[in-house]
């Protein structure tokens, strides 16, 4: 190695223009880009480096390879296939193996849970079936990016509870069994889920001479940035590339591994440091010169447990706050929406705002979006996912898919026919879709009657124009029967959509939103088609079936615009606060909604797995005491709240709301630091 | 002002390959919704849908078992892969007997890319296989899966025929043993159904020039349509294609109200391979979200 450099220091210190700098300059020496290997821990994290690329004096030659450890892993499993498969197990090895997403892996797991559910292992808590399914493939995943078998995780889990009730022991064998079960099926069916493919990737392909000597060919330098949010086994891999590179340069960010719950290992990956020649730690320019910086050093300090004078701010730090408070949430929002206007009246790019909350339900999401629009401000929302079957287009397609399989004896109800009617038909307002829904549909056999036979003053009444479409529409629907036991769902919804739905006159014909559901629900039937599925079927009725009871089952999720496209967007941004921090962006102001509510101190309810115990530095013989939980919690609001203020350069907006949706007085403890910041005189809380 | 922003940030963003030009030139429609909108619109693009997909995948593996010899796995290893399907047995074959290719000396980049600026945008190219040879030469191999070969006219009108070469003379600086004048390099493209039948271009500095030239008015075609758009509306619609047979291979023809059902192809020679891997070219695996 002729140069390897540690970087560490907090948000804003620089340290991702660094990492571009040094890029760059290895560029200008000639180091030809695809010998330059950058990983990141999410392709989110990637952006400055794709970025940086589209600048006008980046030289040309081959793109960066900006890559997380999964995608490195799924590249290498998929060219190097021949030389592993029959080492690690597979059944048939000269197949080529199936790469599972989060949602296919699902659907094979729901096939092997409902023994279980029956058994009643799981009745002890309260968790739902996609619950279970997540839950396990997180002990998987889990697992696989901490090198442990699943005798550890049952084993970790199982000490870490300790003698509290004795019910939850079953429970933790019971999802190990279930991922058990599920890897045997993946082994013999040469599927690969993410866990799967990064286990086989360091058990298997890392100690594979052939790719080892290919690695070593193909990258010279490896950049690695936001090593805190990454997982311990890229710490293993790092140590396995390190002595074939020319140059290294790992970054580190001290305050921030947001992502202790995917499994991220901020103190191990710290360790890497002493693989470096050189040590470089660096702090935000200016510290300590700005309120914000004033602001996030006295709150760290506050979070650490110091007293308010013992945290000595050269500047006010209360200067980059300001507090509203409200007795009821509909008055936090009016007033945020006020401030909201305020400052694009005043020349703030909507794009400079974000609205932050630690989760942010639909409801709270639906109803700031309408609030800003009504005074004229774009929003955009982000959350990770929302079941597909709760969009409009998605249920209306869900409806008539029922309609056009009636051999399936589903036969919904009047109310979703009407509301599928009212969709799909453009001229039909909701009257018309019932009149016409109550009269031609027979919901004791799901068949739908002819417009024809209606009185015709009836049909006056819905519109001849409206019944031509519906004519149209069950024509389609009833020629489709004999094309069922050959088409395979993506194939049936992408007909319906093209050839009748989005035509002229149709009520999807313009309607990109719809076009962007539709997509999802198309794209996640032929996931189904081709992994549950690969081999085709005799008759496509019944796995059409299957399908459509994963998606009622909320197995599906929708994904929202890519974040590329949301950052185009100069709109207000609102997001779980979060999600917000794995962008890495930087907004002028940020609001931070309902700072009472002690949502912003919990972590995930998860009761078949456990981030903090399923970790590589966590001693697998400790049981998981209150301490601990309260520690860990602390750890998590400071890394939260300081990460939040590094990336605001103007002004941090706190919406306070003193009932809480139960009705009750709320005084979490993010709001109480606040307070202590604002009146170090208070009592001080317990935090 | 915001909307004068996204246009910029979009062509910033963007990564122009030969796909999306050639969508450009053969609608300008189909470009604007498919990368400027990135509007996804599920309706069936060609039929049979089934037998399509077979095909697609079945050129997928033909590369990928290229792509695993090229980087050295034993031809043991790999024949296994490509036995039990008669029609890729059949080409597997014909590759192992492309002597001119294994003949070929110099060093071999599989599945290569290669990013140049032109007119300010980026352009990339996504080379099958690149051979660098020692006396400075190079050629562009690109393994076609057709059906049925088309016309060498055909291949000569493809943006792909331009853009390729011209992304090598052009972004080549770094490569080993230094950049390549335009008059070393060839492009083959190569059908392995049709394995005696290559189609060869040779390139030239003239050609390199008209490729520029041509590229870089097809750029500010495009650059003057967002100039356009960004003063009207962002959602004003760009030219529809005067031909109409492409509408019934465009997933958009219900939009776009050109017709119904989907015309039938196997092949992809009709084509529209639509690279989805244009923005940020970012090719990960999907990872556990929050
Ligand atoms: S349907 Fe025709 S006009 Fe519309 S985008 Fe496609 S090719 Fe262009």
């Amino acid at each position: 190695m002729n140069r390897s450099r540690f970087i560490e220091g907090p948000a804003g210190s620089g340290k991702t223009t660094a990492a571009i700098e040094h890029v760059h300059a290895l560029l200008r020496d000639g180091v030809p880009a695809e010998q330059i290997l950058i990983l990141v821990p999410a392709r989110s994290l990637g952006t400055p480096f794709q970025r940086a690329q589209a600048t006008p004096d980046w030289p040309p030659g081959a793109p960066l390879d900006v890559v997380t450890l999964g995608g490195l892993a799924r590249r290498g499993i998929e060219l190097f296939w021949p030389l592993i498969a029959r080492r690690a197990g597979f059944r048939d090895p000269l197949r080529e193996p199936r790469f599972l997403t989060l949602e296919t892996a699902q659907y094979y797991m729901n096939r092997l849970v409902a023994e279980q559910i029956r058994s009643g292992v799981y009745d002890s808590i309260s968790v739902r079936r996609s619950q279970i399914i997540r839950q396990t493939l997180d002990n998987l995943a889990k697992a696989a990016v901490n090198g442990f078998t699943l005798e550890e995780v049952e084993a970790r889990l199982i000490t870490a509870w300790g003698d509290r009730h004795s019910s939850r022991p079953p429970v933790y064998r019971a999802s190990v069994d279930l991922a058990r079960r599920f890897r045997a099926l993946c082994q013999e069916n040469n599927l690969l889920d993410f866990s799967y493919q990064i286990d086989l990737y360091a058990r298997h392909l890392l100690r594979e001479p052939q790719y080892r000597a290919w690695f070593a060919g193909q990258y010279r330098h490896l950049v690695a940035d936001n090593l805190e949010e990454n997982v311990p086994v890229v710490a293993d891999f790092i140590r396995w590339a390190w002595d074939a590179l020319d140059t290294a340069l790992l970054v580190y960010d001290r305050d921030a591994g947001y992502r202790v719950f995917l499994g991220a290992d901020p103190s191990g990956m710290a360790e890497l440091a002493d693989l470096c020649q050189e040590v470089e730690h660096r702090e935000p320019a200016g510290v300590s010169e700005t309120p914000l910086n004033a602001l996030s050093s006295t709150l760290a300090a506050l979070l650490d447990g110091a007293r308010v004078d013992e945290s000595e701010p050269s500047i006010e730090p209360g200067l980059a706050l300001s507090v509203q408070t409200h007795r009821f949430f509909p008055q936090m929002v009016d007033g945020v929406v006020d401030e909201i206007a305020a400052l694009v009246e005043a020349g703030t790019p909507p794009g400079e705002i974000a609205v932050l909350a630690p989760l942010l339900g639909d409801s709270l999401r639906f109803e700031l979006i309408d609030r800003l629009e009504e005074r004229g401000i774009r929003a955009v929302s982000h959350r990770p996912s929302r079941a597909l079957r709760d969009e409009p287009a998605a249920r209306a397609m869900l409806t008539l898919m029922t309609l056009a399989y009636p051999d399936w004896g589903i036969h919904p109800p009047v109310l979703d026919v009407a509301d599928a009617l009212q969709q799909v038909i453009e001229p039909l307002d909701p009257i018309r879709a019932w009149l016409l829904a109550q009269i031609v549909y027979r919901p004791g056999s799901g068949s739908l009657g002819s417009f024809d036979v209606i009185k015709p003053g009836m049909q006056e009444r819905i519109s001849y124009r409206s019944g031509e479409q519906y004519e149209r529409l069950r024509s389609w629907l009833l020629a489709f029967s004999e094309d069922a036991p050959t088409s395979p769902p993506d194939h049936f919804l992408s007909r319906l959509f093209g050839e009748v739905l989005s035509q002229p006159g149709f009520g999807f014909h313009a309607d990109l939103e719809a076009g962007r559901v539709i997509a999802e629900l198309v794209e996640s039937a032929r996931k189904f088609r081709q992994v549950l599925h690969p081999d085709g079927a005799d008759d496509w009725r019944e796995p059409t079936r299957e399908y459509y009871t994963l998606v009622q089952e909320g197995l599906l999720a929708a994904q929202y615009l890519s974040s590329w496209q949301m950052e185009q967007q100069d709109a207000v941004f609102l997001a779980p606060a979060y999600t917000f921090l794995m962008r890495n962006r930087v907004v002028d102001h940020q609001f931070w909604l309902d700072v009472g509510s002690s949502v912003w101190w919990e972590r995930l309810e998860q009761p078949l797995t456990h981030p903090y115990v399923l970790a590589r530095s966590y001693p697998a013989d400790q049981i998981w005491t209150d301490d601990l939980e309260f520690y860990a919690r602390r750890d998590a609001l400071r890394r939260l709240v300081l990460g939040l203020v590094r990336r605001c350069r103007e002004r941090v907006h706190l919406a306070v709301c003193n009932l809480g949706e139960s009705g009750y007085e709320q005084r979490g403890p993010l709001l109480q630091i606040i307070q202590r910041l604002l009146q170090p005189q208070a009592s001080e809380g317990d935090v | 002002m915001a909307v004068e922003r996204t246009r910029t940030a979009w062509l910033s963003q963007f990564v122009f390959s030969q796909s999306s030009l050639q969508d450009f030139a053969d609608c300008e429609r189909r470009f604007q919704l498919r990368y400027v909108e990135a509007q996804p619109w599920p309706a069936v693009q060609s039929e049979p849908l089934l037998e399509r997909e077979l095909h697609a995948e079945r050129g997928d593996r033909f590369h990928r078992l290229v792509h695993r010899h090229q980087v050295g796995i034993e031809l043991s290893e790999l024949a296994p892969y490509a036995a039990g399907d008669p029609d890729l047995a059949a080409w597997w074959d014909a590759y192992l007997s492309f002597v001119d290719l294994h003949r070929l000396p110099g060093q071999r980049l599989p599945e290569f890319s290669l990013v140049t600026e032109l007119e300010g945008v980026r352009l990339v190219a996504k080379y099958d296989l690149l051979v660098l040879e020692p006396a400075g030469g190079a050629v562009i191999f690109d393994w076609k899966t057709y059906h049925t070969r088309p016309p060498r006219a055909w291949f000569e009108s493809r943006l792909q025929t331009r853009v390729y070469p011209y992304v090598l003379a052009r972004a080549g600086r770094n490569l080993p043993g230094g950049p390549r004048d335009a008059s070393s390099i060839r492009m083959l493209y190569w059908l392995p159904a049709f394995p005696a039948d290559p189609v060869e271009f040779v390139y030239s500095q003239d050609r390199f020039e008209q490729d520029e030239a041509a590229l870089s008015a097809l750029l500010s075609q495009i650059r003057q349509r967002l100039a356009v758009t960004s003063s009207t509306a962002i959602t004003a619609t760009w030219p529809l294609t005067p031909d109409e047979r492409r509408c019934r291979f465009c997933e958009y023809r219900s939009l776009c109200a050109r017709g119904d059902v989907a015309g039938i192809a196997v092949d992809e020679v009709i084509d529209s391979d639509f690279d989805s891997s244009s923005l940020l070219g970012l090719s990960d695996v999907e990872e556990v979200g929050f």
